[in-house]
């Protein structure tokens, strides 16, 4: 008779040890099921969020230590309504960020956008703005910020969201003389795409935009998809609406000099939070960028205050999983061990007709495989019930573990306009927790590894015993 | 030639008290031998001795003329002897002739309707069988395994006086039908003169006995 039939005829016959060992290896392969599930679905959160997030560091003139960093006195003013006369500096680096370094920074992998803008506070003829909440100093009426880029596709403000490119196209490296300004803007003005607006180029004699009239064409128009707050206090030259994109060639003339040749600071945002560092090294490792005159500053914060609870959650599971293991397989080798002992019988007969020991404990192998096959089977089901619930039921322990601050920050991104844009995190309303194929089958490697040395520990102590001694302690 | 030969065998415990000692014999085919004995003589160690089960402390066993050890146990008890115990050692999952089934090289059905078990009696639990149903059994499946020695450890010692007898007939018939060499170890006086060859053990000597 083969191994797999009397395998076979014992668990057909021996109900009642079926049951009870099917019972307990169902339960033993939900808990696992249930581990690995809230684990898989632990691990896809983190990459969800990984991906929605991203990650993002600043790059800018080290204005303390720098060696190029030239502080040039301008013209004293005197104050009109105290009359005292106040020093002010003009403070720059000569060395700056060109397109080149940004487009050499695009290049590497990992990174999603580099943004760099030229900001400067200047009035364009005849241009009606929306008033600011508060008032602004006299000689800045009329003034609103202009933001000059060499890709506005890269500027935070687009890629985070806070505006969308409603109308025309984006400025690009190759641009002269081009703008996109607000659709709300435009229709305050009667302005469509391919009209030009008109600013001066900055006299520093008069120490205002009096020079020689550049003309921008506007090629984009954008909607803010979020405005101040109602209460909130912002400058007419501040507010969404009012500002004014432009390309770096056009924003270098209207500067009016040679000193802003290139942007002072740049922001990176990359695609994985993870591979920060890494970023920043490769960053720093291109070549023509002189790095006394930069420093980095990474922000990962929010990141890492989304991803805390997850990264509690996984490890809190990996724990409990090799808990669960490891429990499972103590106890399924301390009742099969006994079974074993009670079926001193059945070995010392088996062993006098002939049987070899491999084969009789291949055969009680086979007995709790073919029992497991179908627990772990059946698993899938109850896993399935009750590994959603017992995860957001961890998840939610281990967000009580961490700040409440920390994690109220990661569910807002900043978008650097003063302004806060919600942004849901993937696992803010808890974890998609489902059972998958490749979580059942990575049971049935764990099931069979904990079975084998259940069955096999279970086993030695009958199977070291002669087949004298074994008939001996039959009688 | 002998089935079976002991050569110089002896055999103590572990804590050093001998059983058997220089015990020699040549037990052929086509006979049934008892071994008689008191208690604690060494009976059933002679027979686990001679079945593979055990190892001599010194001497060999011989089975035509090739020395057990030598060939493997477990080959010596899958294919030369075949074992009966006092309490039937049956599986208890299983029916008769799943149990005959378990080392058998011949047809078991065959072997199980001529030791008198009817065709309803064969399939039923093994357990629901009566003690004399289950040595035939038993017998069967040492019958159903085609070894030519058949070692019985007081095969009687469970039974009433006339299924006693039935069993000690089927074997004595195996002997000399089936040309098997029967050793039954035996308290039973009735057993030891249906023997052809009666052996006793005394004091760790095997002699056979005058008749």
């Amino acid at each position: 008779m083969s191994i797999s039939k009397r395998a076979f005829l014992y668990v057909a016959r021996k109900r009642g040890k079926t049951v009870l060992l099917f019972a307990i290896l169902l339960i033993m392969a939900t808990f696992v099921l249930t581990g690995l599930s809230i684990r898989k679905a632990s691990e896809a959160a983190q990459l969800d969020l990984r991906q929605s997030l991203g990650g993002k560091f600043d790059v800018f003139v080290d204005w303390s230590n720098s060696p190029y960093v030239v502080k040039e006195p301008v013209k004293d003013e005197a104050d009109e309504k105290t009359g005292k006369t106040a020093s002010s500096f003009l403070m720059y680096s000569t060395v700056q960020f060109t397109p080149e370094d940004i487009a050499a920074i695009k290049g590497i992998p990992g990174v999603k956008h580099c943004g760099a803008r030229q900001e400067d506070l200047l009035p364009f003829d005849g241009l009606s703005l929306f008033p600011g909440t508060v008032s602004a100093d006299a000689k800045y009426q009329g003034y609103t910020m202009t933001l000059g880029t060499c890709a506005t596709e890269d500027d935070e403000l687009f890629t985070t969201g806070t505006l969308t490119l409603a109308e025309g196209r984006h400025i690009s490296a190759n641009d002269t003389h081009t703008a996109i300004l607000s659709q709300d803007l435009a229709e305050r003005n009667g302005l469509k795409l391919g009209d030009y607006l008109t600013a001066h180029r900055y006299n520093a004699e008069e120490e205002g935009f009096t020079g020689q009239e550049i003309k921008v064409q506007i090629i984009g128009l954008f909607t803010p998809n979020t405005v101040e707050q109602f209460g909130a206090t912002v400058a007419t030259y501040d507010k969404i609406q009012n500002r004014v994109f432009v390309d770096l060639q056009t924003s270098k003339e209207i500067d009016g000099g040679t000193i802003n040749y290139g942007f002072s600071a740049l922001h990176i945002s990359i695609d994985d939070p993870q591979d920060i560092a890494r970023v920043v090294a490769d960053v720093k490792a291109l070549p023509g960028i002189d790095w006394n005159a930069f420093t980095v500053e990474v922000d990962n914060e929010t990141y890492e205050s989304a991803a805390a609870p997850l990264a509690t959650l996984n490890e809190l599971v990996v724990t409990l999983l090799v808990v669960i293991i490891v429990v499972s397989a103590i106890l399924l080798a301390l009742i099969l061990n006994l079974w074993t002992k009670a079926r001193i019988h059945e070995t010392g007969v088996f062993l006098s007709v002939g049987i070899r020991k491999s084969a009789i404990i291949g055969q009680y192998l086979i007995e709790v495989l073919l029992i497991a096959v179908l627990a772990f089977g059946l698993s899938y089901f109850t896993g399935n019930a009750i590994a959603g619930q017992i995860g957001n039921h961890l998840l939610e322990q281990s967000r009580q573990t961490g700040p409440e601050d920390d994690v109220a920050a990661a569910a807002a991104v900043d978008v650097g306009a003063d302004d806060l844009i919600p942004k849901p995190l993937p696992a803010e309303n808890g974890i998609q927790v489902s059972v998958g194929l490749d979580s059942l089958a990575q049971l049935y490697l764990i099931g069979l590894a904990i079975v084998i040395v259940a069955v096999s520990t279970s086993s030695i102590t009958v199977m070291r015993l002669t087949p004298r001694e074994i008939l001996s302690k039959m009688s | 030639m002998p089935a079976l030969e002991l050569n110089n065998v002896s055999y103590a415990y572990k804590r050093g008290k001998a059983v058997l000692q220089n015990v020699s014999a040549e037990l052929e085919a086509g006979k049934m031998y008892a071994i008689l004995g008191p208690s604690g003589s060494g009976k059933t160690t002679l027979l686990s001795l001679l079945g593979g089960l055990d190892t001599p402390t010194q001497g060999g066993i011989l089975f035509a003329n090739e020395d057990i050890q030598k060939s493997g146990l477990e080959h010596h008890r899958r294919n030369h002897v075949s074992l009966i115990f006092q309490s039937y050692n049956l599986i208890d999952y299983m029916t008769p002739i799943e149990n005959v089934r378990l080392a058998a090289k011949l047809d078991a059905k065959p072997i199980l309707e001529r030791l008198g078990l009817a065709k309803d009696e064969i399939a039923r639990n093994v357990l629901k069988l009566s003690g004399g149903q289950q040595q035939r059994v038993a017998i069967a499946r040492a019958l159903a395994s085609d070894t030519p020695v058949i070692l019985a450890d007081e095969p009687t010692g469970n039974l009433d006086a006339d299924t006693a007898e039935e069993i000690t007939a089927i074997l004595k018939e195996s002997a000399y039908s089936f040309g098997k060499c029967v050793v039954v170890a035996t308290h039973s006086a009735d057993v030891a003169k249906q023997a052809d060859v009666v052996l006793e053990i005394k004091r760790g000597h095997l002699k056979e006995r005058e008749r």
